[in-house]
């Protein structure tokens, strides 16, 4: 059993190379993959008949219950012998009817193969779920397969109508799956019916798994999907079509019923929607012109009646049912084969245009002949054998089925009636010399191969019919698991039974229906239009389309005010009932503090003012004023460090936001969200309201002692420092650190992404290609001052006379002497306090970010006096270097207190003596902190390169508005020396 | 082996140091970024089969919980770990690949190469933080990170589109500071462990109004409606690789944050019925985006936000069957939904374009691309046996097991969303792939090396399959873990008390 899945997944995966090597005589090779699931039913028959089922269980996923566990018992034992059987024959027929120089073959061969596999896991499956699995790769497969024509558009609509519908009912199967399983307490088929749930659950559970049935085997208001699907190959239509996958929905169908075939609810379900299926499908058989949709329809309406039989609660029903599962599947698949020789050789399915075909292929006809009179019902065909017993037990069933009984006779007779009707009018359409249609069609001699298939499913027609004791026998042990009545027998003859009688008054009725076609085919067809599932389906497909763009417009506005005012409503809307459902008060009182009264003033009027701010350097000053002020307030409040850390990040900003609005415009745009004006006001308000009630009501609920108390004194304990922000910085939260500081590696790595490119115009073709980044790069720029950082160079005098090394290549209008002189005499003051702050920070106020921080103002310092080329000079070292090494050292240092042993990032404190500075106090952590030094030079270093000297650089070069930038910036008595 | 807890974050960022320094010498850049992230994948898969015996806990600097931070690796942070890493390094590869790496010599900083380290780093800082502040920073890590990955390049619309994703972020992270200041001032402590036991005790207004406001800040990250529609705007821009690896992960960073506060910090409540709702609204609001498309990338944007549903799904249930389908469907897709991205990275480079309306024919032209398509689409549309469909069965059985009007809502709306999934493939399927081009397009060949890396990353798609037994026990166990509490709890704070 395992063995054939596999095999089919190996044939499957081998088909397209095979077809490749081989060509079309590869489905010969594969052909023989069902073939052997044939042969091992058929080897396994013995077993199957002493009820000695064989069981592979296959662990899987436990946590979900779901173990492949395959079984085969007697209606799975009939199943795999259609798939394997019918599915070799047809693969046998594909080595011919495609030809030779076709496309796409071996994909086509491989799903296939790959639909034959999963139809055979599903008919063995013994847990739901998996035949879930299997079912749903039927219906992926038959997807791929109806699509196969894919330059056809009508194949690709079938498609994914197909799809769509089939997938629709599965996915309803597989919620009431899983309440079943919920309700059952497992998914193992036996042990569910041999104790089937009861209770309104499982009734649902039941439903919604008979939605999944009847949409695969196309039951109204499903049946649409399958003449659509007619667009596949023949091949696939008799395979999948008429033979397989349409049949799954009718075996779980069977499956089930020995369980649930008393429920109410299923026999509702059941009884209406194959009834009406019955009429509707023969009906519509009787109107097509293209044989293949004959065949199509006809296959709807005989579904409708294989699952009214199957799902009946009676055995003899289950038994007729079973017959002629088998016999639709053997006439049927030999007539789709039969219309796929009579288009393959003819060139059409039309019957208007097909005429004398019969005489020309006198085997095609006798073949067609034999499969139309085993699906009309004539003695000896096993379609007559299936029919009869169906006949029978429904008479038999009368008593128990009042008051449908008549109905359903009525109905299924007239089903039999209709199909003698258009199985007469496909064998003329499709053979018959018509009056007034020239039968000059070019016909060729289909070859052996093409016609054997059919033909073998034609005899088989006859021979099982023959044997109609056997196929009890094999039958038998299924249909006697149904709950009610007698399993009743199959037979060739009867005597004159009413059920013998009722077939004659079909024949009657159909033969005189088949007469009076002509007639027929200019009367209204009473089915409803807007009833038509087809069109049901195209109007829900726009819905949903139409519903997709309506919402998508109205979520989806690509605006970010409108994103941010959804962001804080949601905020607001969520953080406000707990905060109404709290009873924790309020603290109102602020203290008394002028400073940190008066800052508090200044933060709220500069926020209102930033606001109103039209002028972008005037909003930036205003933010700027909000920083100063909480450094302040962080200075009142005993925190130095803070205050020191926020007035050094504060001008940092300020210089870097300076820097960059020299590019940009002076105003802010024009207002275009006038409109929204009150709204984004009032949602800031309401959450700026908010933030203020948190922020007073908050810290009222706490009953905990903080952390922060047993702090000062494991600073110094475990991190041997006096200042408890940098220990925390450096070593309590070290970790905070690390991962802060590599934003800031981040930051400056995205500064210059975004800086460092130019010539960005056009959108370019390819991202990322090697040719795309060349094309975009400007060119290097000479190095003015390479020579000027020459000790001994020439031009010592000229450089004597600068304050600053490259101020002279500042035009003389941009120089500033004081500024030189005094950025001259600070500078080197400035590093040496860097460094102290550095070194003194564990105990005292200092630390190395403030540190870093300082080195950068002191370079922006010269960058701002001397220009571009003083930055360089300032600072020898690459930015990146810094970033870099930063980060490196910061994170070994990390990784050293591992190696020796300690957690990471545990700090030692080292003392020892040194000649001259006696005494000497070392905490490790300070190798960190050097790290947090040199990234945040780095990124300042990296900022002025980028906003500061390539927005220069770049303003020389782009030259936007015309106006005369080049001169202003161009350096002033240097040009001559640059070129080497 | 608690050395192994810091490594996925500290080799990386030390990688990431090197990167920077190394300067321009890119194919030193490379192998020190596929060394770092092969030792960081080999780190997480070693802590996955350690941490089956219990969380492995550090506290950084020897500093005790809860004054230091506690770094704790369970099995969801480790399960997490595994699977982001090995993405990661799925993607690198693919990057490296498509010659992203290269940068502009002109740019003092290397780029690509170290964002990206940090990137990662600031994922694994997330997974690892027991510590409520430590997540924020983890959070900041990877947002810079991102921030820098998303406009690489520097186009227009990678401008625009960056704009958008920054604010949003940023917003949103505001928000996320502003809750862990609140939760501090409330409780005096920030370390989770011991957050887990003062928050029952503290006001429950107070701790309701806390955790709305970390859902949030955390829904924003993670992409569920209404605070979704970023995404949709933001990612489809960047390039291929990028998109790849923030679709996948960094919408499930948020994820993860919600399953760890919702499990240890605050526990079942009145929470969960609105998160029920959201996760309602996401799917069905998600996928009909999808729906409107036409576009592949942003097609994709649009299932991603749809998904995010489901896990908060199994989320909001917040039963150990619910929260074990979410941990499974969170590697699914984190899977599945990059090798999507990368495929559609793929398409744009072949073809120049993933425009629905102008590709086609691609069944036909470039069969391995359509099977690389394919697969991973009906993973994401659930069709089983894939990885997606046993997360979805997961999540299925759940629902039916709460039992609840919602839940069975949320059950059929999860089922509604696996059909429209469906449906928007299908029909990118038949326009791209079987429709017949309007015009030929003149396509390119595709470098061995993309293709290999996406094809990888379907083949792992395979193996959460195949493998599906053993990770789901493993996700059941790590979704056991998370109900009860205490083995997180006891891990950290087990000595202290």
């Amino acid at each position: 059993m395992l063995q054939l899945l596999i095999a089919h997944l190996a044939a499957a995966l081998a088909a397209p190379a095979l077809v490749r090597w081989l060509g079309r005589r590869a489905f010969l090779l594969l052909a023989a993959v069902p073939a052997a699931s044939a042969v091992w039913a058929l080897t396994e028959t013995g077993s199957v008949l002493d009820g000695a089922e064989s069981i592979i269980r296959i662990p899987w996923v436990a946590a979900l219950d779901l173990d492949l566990v395959f079984r085969v018992d007697a209606l799975s034992w009939l199943l795999v012998l259609m798939v394997g059987g019918i599915g070799s024959g047809v693969l046998i027929y594909s080595s011919r009817y495609f030809s030779s120089r076709s496309t796409d073959l071996g994909r086509f061969a491989a799903v296939f193969v790959g639909f034959a596999g999963a139809m055979l896991g599903l008919v063995t499956s013994e847990n739901l779920v998996q035949l879930y699995i299997f079912w749903e790769l039927t219906t992926v497969f038959s997807y791929l397969l109806i699509g196969h024509y894919s330059d056809r558009v009508t194949s690709r609509r079938a498609a994914m109508k197909a799809i769509l519908v089939t997938t629709l009912g599965g996915l309803a199967m597989l919620a009431g799956i899983v309440v079943l399983g919920q309700e059952a307490g497992t998914y193992e088929l036996s042990s569910i019916l041999a104790n089937p749930p009861v209770g309104t659950a499982t009734a649902t559970a039941i439903a919604l798994i008979l939605v999944g049935a009847v949409s695969k085997s196309a039951l109204i208001p499903f049946h649409f999907w399958l003449p659509a699907a007619m667009a596949a190959p023949t091949p696939v239509s008799a395979y999948l079509h008429a033979a397989a996958m349409v049949k799954a929905g009718v075996y779980l169908v069977a499956r089930l019923a020995p369980g649930f075939s008393t429920l109410p609810i299923w026999q509702a379900i059941i009884g209406v929607l194959a009834l009406l299926t019955i009429v509707h499908g023969g009906v519509r058989a009787l109107r097509q012109s293209d044989l293949k949709l004959i065949l199509a329809f006809s296959t709807v309406s005989q579904l409708g009646m294989l699952i009214l039989l199957v799902g009946s609660p009676f055995q003899a029903g289950a038994l007729a049912g079973m017959a002629l599962l088998g016999a639709h599947a053997l006439f049927k698949a030999c007539l789709f084969l039969v219309v796929g020789i009579v288009d393959a050789t003819t060139g059409t399915r039309d019957l208007n245009l097909l005429s004398g075909i019969g005489r020309r292929m006198p085997v095609t006809a006798v073949i067609g002949a034999l499969g139309v009179a085993s699906m009309i019902g004539v003695a000896p065909f096993a379609g007559y054998v299936a029919k009869e017993a169906a006949l029978e037990a429904i008479i038999d069933g009368q008593a128990a089925l009042a008051p449908f009984g008549m109905p359903i006779l009525v109905i299924f007779a007239l089903g039999s009636a209709l199909t003698i009707a258009y199985g007469l009018r496909f064998w003329w359409g499709a053979f018959a010399t018509k009056r007034g249609v020239t039968a000059s069609l070019e016909v060729v001699r289909p070859p052996l191969l093409l016609v054997a298939p059919p033909m073998a499913m034609a005899l088989a027609g006859i021979a099982t019919a023959l044997l109609p004791g056997l196929g009890e026998t094999l039958l038998t042990p299924h249909a006697g698991s149904y709950p009610l009545g007698e399993p009743g027998h199959l037979a060739i003859w009867t005597g004159f039974t009413p059920a013998f009688l009722v077939t004659l008054g079909a024949f009657a009725v159909g033969g005189t229906v088949f007469l009076a076609r002509r007639h027929l085919s200019r009367m209204a067809f009473p089915w409803p239009e807007q009833w038509d599932g087809d069109r049901i389906y195209r109007n829900t497909l726009r819905r949903v389309d139409q519903a997709a763009a309506a919402i998508t417009t109205v979520v989806q506005r690509g605006s970010l005010p409108f994103y941010l005012g959804v962001l804080f409503l949601v905020a607001i809307v969520g953080a406000a009932p707990g905060l109404f459902r709290s009873t924790v008060g309020a603290n109102l009182w602020f203290g008394t503090d002028l400073i940190v009264i008066a800052a508090s003033v200044a933060i709220v009027a500069a926020t209102v003012l930033v606001v109103r701010a039209r002028r972008r350097v005037k909003a930036v000053v205003l933010a700027g004023i909000t920083g100063y002020s909480t450094a302040l307030i962080f200075l009142i409040y005993g925190a130095p460090d803070l205050a020191l850390t926020q007035v050094l990040v504060e001008t940092v900003t300020l210089v870097v936001f300076m820097l960059v609005l020299r590019r940009l415009p002076v105003y802010f745009s024009d207002r275009p969200l006038a409109a929204s004006r009150w709204v984004r006001l009032s949602i800031a308000s309401m959450l700026g309201l908010l933030v203020a009630a948190l922020a007073v009501i908050v810290p009222q609920s706490r009953v905990h002692d903080p952390i922060s108390d047993r702090i000062p004194t494991a600073a110094v304990e475990l991190g041997g420092g006096k200042n408890v922000v940098n220990v925390i910085l450096v070593d309590t939260r070290a970790w905070d650190t690390l991962g802060e500081i590599s934003v800031l590696l981040a930051a400056a790595t995205g500064v210059a992404s975004l800086i460092f490119l130019r010539h960005r115009s056009t959108e370019r073709p390819r991202p990322g290609s090697l040719e795309d980044v060349k094309a975009t790069l400007g060119a290097a720029e000479p190095d003015p001052i390479g020579n000027l950082r020459q000790p001994r160079s020439a031009d010592a005098p000229t450089r004597k006379a600068n304050w600053l090394v490259a101020g002279m290549t500042l035009a003389p209008h941009r120089r500033s002497v004081i500024l030189e002189v005094a950025v001259r005499f600070l500078y080197h003051t400035m590093i040496v306090f860097a460094v102290f702050l550095l070194v003194s920070g564990h105990n005292a106020p200092g630390g190395g970010f403030v540190a870093g921080l300082v080195v950068g103002i002191a370079i922006t310092a010269r960058y701002l006096a001397g220009g571009r080329y003083e930055l360089s000079a300032a600072a020898p070292l690459q930015p990146a270097f810094l970033l870099g090494m930063g980060l490196f050292i910061a994170g070994s240092t990390a990784l050293a207190s591992m190696i020796f042993g300690g957690e990471i990032l545990e700090s030692a404190i080292l003392h020892w003596t040194m000649p001259v500075f006696g005494e000497i106090k070392l905490v490790t952590s300070l190798f960190f902190d050097i790290g947090v030094f040199m990234v945040v030079i780095g990124l300042l270093l990296d900022i002025l390169r980028s906003l500061g000297a390539e927005l220069d650089h770049q303003g020389d070069v782009l030259d936007e508005d015309g106006e005369p930038v080049r001169q202003a910036l161009e350096p002033a008595g240097t040009i001559e020396r640059r070129e080497p | 082996m608690t050395w192994l807890v810091p490594l996925p974050v500290v080799i990386p960022l030390a990688g990431a140091g090197l990167a920077v320094a190394l300067g321009r010498r890119s194919q030193l850049q490379r192998t020190v970024s596929v060394l770092s992230l092969t030792a960081v994948l080999a780190a997480s898969l070693t802590m996955l089969f350690t941490v089956d015996n219990g969380p492995l806990v550090v506290q950084v600097g020897d500093w005790p919980a809860p004054i230091g931070i506690s770094l704790v690796a369970d099995r969801l942070s480790a399960l997490m770990l595994v699977i982001s890493s090995a993405v990661t390094l799925c993607v690198l590869l693919f990057a490296l690949a498509q010659d992203l790496a290269l940068g502009d010599p002109d740019s003092p900083v290397a780029i690509f190469h170290p964002t990206y380290l940090v990137l990662t780093a600031g994922v694994a800082i997330s997974f690892l933080a027991g510590d409520l502040f430590n997540l924020y920073v983890g959070f900041e890590v990877l947002l810079a990170a991102s921030y820098v990955l998303i406009t690489l390049g520097g186009t227009r619309a990678r401008i625009r589109a960056g704009t958008i994703y920054v604010i949003m972020a940023i917003a949103s992270s505001t928000i996320f500071l502003l809750a862990v200041a609140l939760t501090y001032s409330a409780t005096g402590t920030v370390n989770m462990a011991q957050l887990a036991g003062r928050l029952a005790e503290i006001d429950p207004g107070i701790r309701l109004t806390l955790q709305m406001l970390l859902l949030v800040a955390f829904a924003v990250k993670a992409a569920i409606f209404p605070l979704s529609a970023w995404l949709p705007d933001s990612y489809p821009t960047a390039p291929a690789p990028v998109t790849a690896v923030f679709a996948g992960l960094l919408t499930k960073v948020g994820i993860y944050a919600m399953l760890r506060i919702q499990t240890l910090l605050f526990g079942e409540g009145p929470a969960d019925t609105i998160l029920m709702w959201a996760a309602l609204a996401t799917m069905l609001v998600g996928i009909l985006g999808a729906v409107a498309q036409s576009d592949l990338k942003r097609l994709l944007s649009f299932t991603l936000v749809s998904h995010i549903g489901l896990m908060v799904f199994g989320i909001a249930l917040s039963s150990e069957a619910g929260l074990a389908g979410a941990i499974f469907y969170v590697l699914h897709h984190i899977t599945v939904q990059t090798s999507l991205f990368l495929v559609a990275g793929l398409i744009e480079r072949r073809e120049g374009t993933t425009s629905l309306n102008r590709l086609g024919g691609l069944a036909r032209s470039a069969p391995l691309l359509a099977a690389l398509f394919l697969i991973p689409a009906f993973n994401l549309s659930g069709i089983p046996p894939l990885s997606g469909f046993l997360g979805k069965l997961g999540l299925l059985q759940a629902g039916v097991q709460a039992s609840t009007p919602l839940a069975y809502v949320l059950v059929g709306g999860s089922l509604l969303t696996s059909l429209l999934t469906l449906y928007v493939f299908v029909k990118a399927w038949n326009k791209a792939f079987w429709q017949p081009a309007v015009e030929p397009t003149s396509a390119t060949r595709l470098p061995a090396g993309m293709i290999g890396t996406a094809s990888a990353l379907v083949v792992l798609g395979f193996v959460l399959t195949l493998a599906a037994g053993p990770l789901f026990d493993y996700a059941t166990e790590a979704a056991r873990d998370l109900h009860a509490r205490t083995p997180y709890i006891e891990a950290i704070l087990g000595a202290v008390r």
